[in-house]
């Protein structure tokens, strides 16, 4: 179909070598009778070259540790602003590149995992959800900043669940320091003045783990982690209106 | 995923430096990209291709930067442009054609500058110059066309004028 009329766009395709083998040998032929346009075509091709050669030693430098993945959980240049997202990071880098099955089969040692985000949000619910006085850093009206807060030092989305269908109502949350970084930490209330804690923290190991049963002293509650991100809800509420919260939280924070 | 992103790394870098022609800046702005596509790496479309959402991430923050610079009125860091820009010219001579081309490259607007990158240097499809630019592949080839043209006429008048003492870039 030498008959067809060549278009700007087909010329284009011809500089970057991407016209399929009818068509190009179509444009090499309408090339052939004009000369202007054929050195156009040759400038195209010749700056498109310069480019490439011009940018070539930006991508052949040896790739700076802060840009390599395989080396993200150490401290870094800029470590005061990044260490933080880079411990979320690693947490998800081991979920997802499969090692973290690896390790859940291995157990790993006693303070790792969705156990160790249950005592944590055990001890966290103990020391705050009993202060009359001052449980909370950031109270529910500042919710859009609370939430801001929490997604900027976990580096991950978060929002804080609407509980009213199960009658709770929230109070506000606060950062929580751990082993293994911040952690969130909603309080909610229920009518009766019965308190809740939704605990939030990346993980390193168990980025990905099932809902589990915890009992931590004379505090219940429900463990899960889902992408990399470890869930804790617990109380003193009875077993299974726990385990309803904590389903749905989990519902909420898959949807968004 | 540190298997299908990190071979990207260098073309990211590649990318990003030639937007933003300030080393630190456009490292800094990969180490950002790396950040959301880790963040992100579950929500991503399956059916595009990861190059092209990496590439999306980071065209987008270039912008945002290019317009937080242009707000701030802060100029291009024009002195730092070659050596920035150019790891190490191999030769005297290649360094400044290279520097040359990379300054008319810089007196295009961004959006035909961007095209010429992402398809003359990183080699991406149309579909996905498209996708990465939010743009139908219609506009990509107009884009193409125009940048490439206005290229051609500036070098054609560097050619005329090789000694010109001031090459101006513009962003």
């Amino acid at each position: 179909m030498t008959d067809r009329p060549v278009s700007e766009a087909e010329l284009q395709a011809y500089v970057d070598g991407r016209l399929p083998g009818e068509r190009g040998e179509a444009v090499v032929a309408w090339l052939a009778d004009r000369p202007d346009e054929a050195a156009r075509m040759h400038a195209y091709r010749a700056q498109r070259d310069a480019l490439r050669s011009a940018l070539a030693p930006a991508a052949a430098e040896p790739v700076p540790p802060e840009l390599d993945l395989r080396l993200r959980t150490r401290p870094q240049r800029a470590w005061h602003r990044r260490a933080i997202a880079v411990a979320g990071m690693a947490a998800l880098f081991i979920a997802g590149g499969g090692s973290g099955w690896a390790l859940r089969g291995w157990g790993g040692p006693p303070n790792v995992g969705t156990a160790a985000l249950a005592r944590e949000a055990a001890a966290s619910y103990a020391v705050y959800a009993g202060d009359r006085e001052r449980p909370v850093e950031l109270a529910a009206s500042d919710q859009r900043q609370l939430d801001d807060w929490f997604s900027q030092r976990l580096s991950r989305p978060v929002k804080a669940p609407d509980l009213h269908a199960a009658g709770l109502q929230l109070i506000g949350g606060r950062l929580v320091a751990t082993d293994h970084g911040p952690a969130g930490l909603y309080l909610y209330r229920d009518i009766a003045g019965n308190r809740l804690a939704l605990y939030i923290r990346p993980m390193e190991i168990e980025g990905n783990d099932r809902m589990k049963n915890r009992e931590e002293g004379s505090v219940r509650g429900w463990t899960w982690a889902d992408d990399g991100l470890g869930f804790g809800v617990f109380g003193t509420a009875p077993g299974d209106r726990l385990h309803d919260t904590a389903n749905m939280v989990r519902t909420q924070f898959r949807a968004t | 995923m540190i298997a299908t992103v990190q071979p990207m790394v260098p073309a990211l870098r590649r990318y990003a430096r030639a937007l933003l022609r300030d080393r630190d800046d456009a490292d800094d702005l990969v180490q950002d990209v790396l950040e959301r596509a880790t963040v992100s790496w579950a929500q991503r479309r399956k059916a595009g291709s990861v190059r092209a959402w990496l590439f999306a991430i980071l065209h987008n923050l270039a912008m945002d930067r290019l317009r937080r610079r242009a707000r701030r009125g802060v100029d291009d860091p024009i002195e730092a442009v070659p050596e920035a820009l150019l790891a190490s010219p191999p030769r005297q001579e290649d360094g400044l054609e290279h520097r040359d081309i990379m300054a008319m490259l810089g007196q295009l607007p961004d959006e035909q500058c961007s095209v010429l990158l992402l398809v003359g240097v990183e080699d991406l499809s149309y579909a996905e110059a498209a996708s990465i630019l939010d743009i139908p592949q219609g506009t990509v080839m107009s884009r193409l066309s125009r940048g490439r043209e206005r290229l051609r006429r500036l070098m054609d008048e560097g050619a005329d004028a090789p000694a010109r003492p001031s090459l101006r870039i513009v962003s």
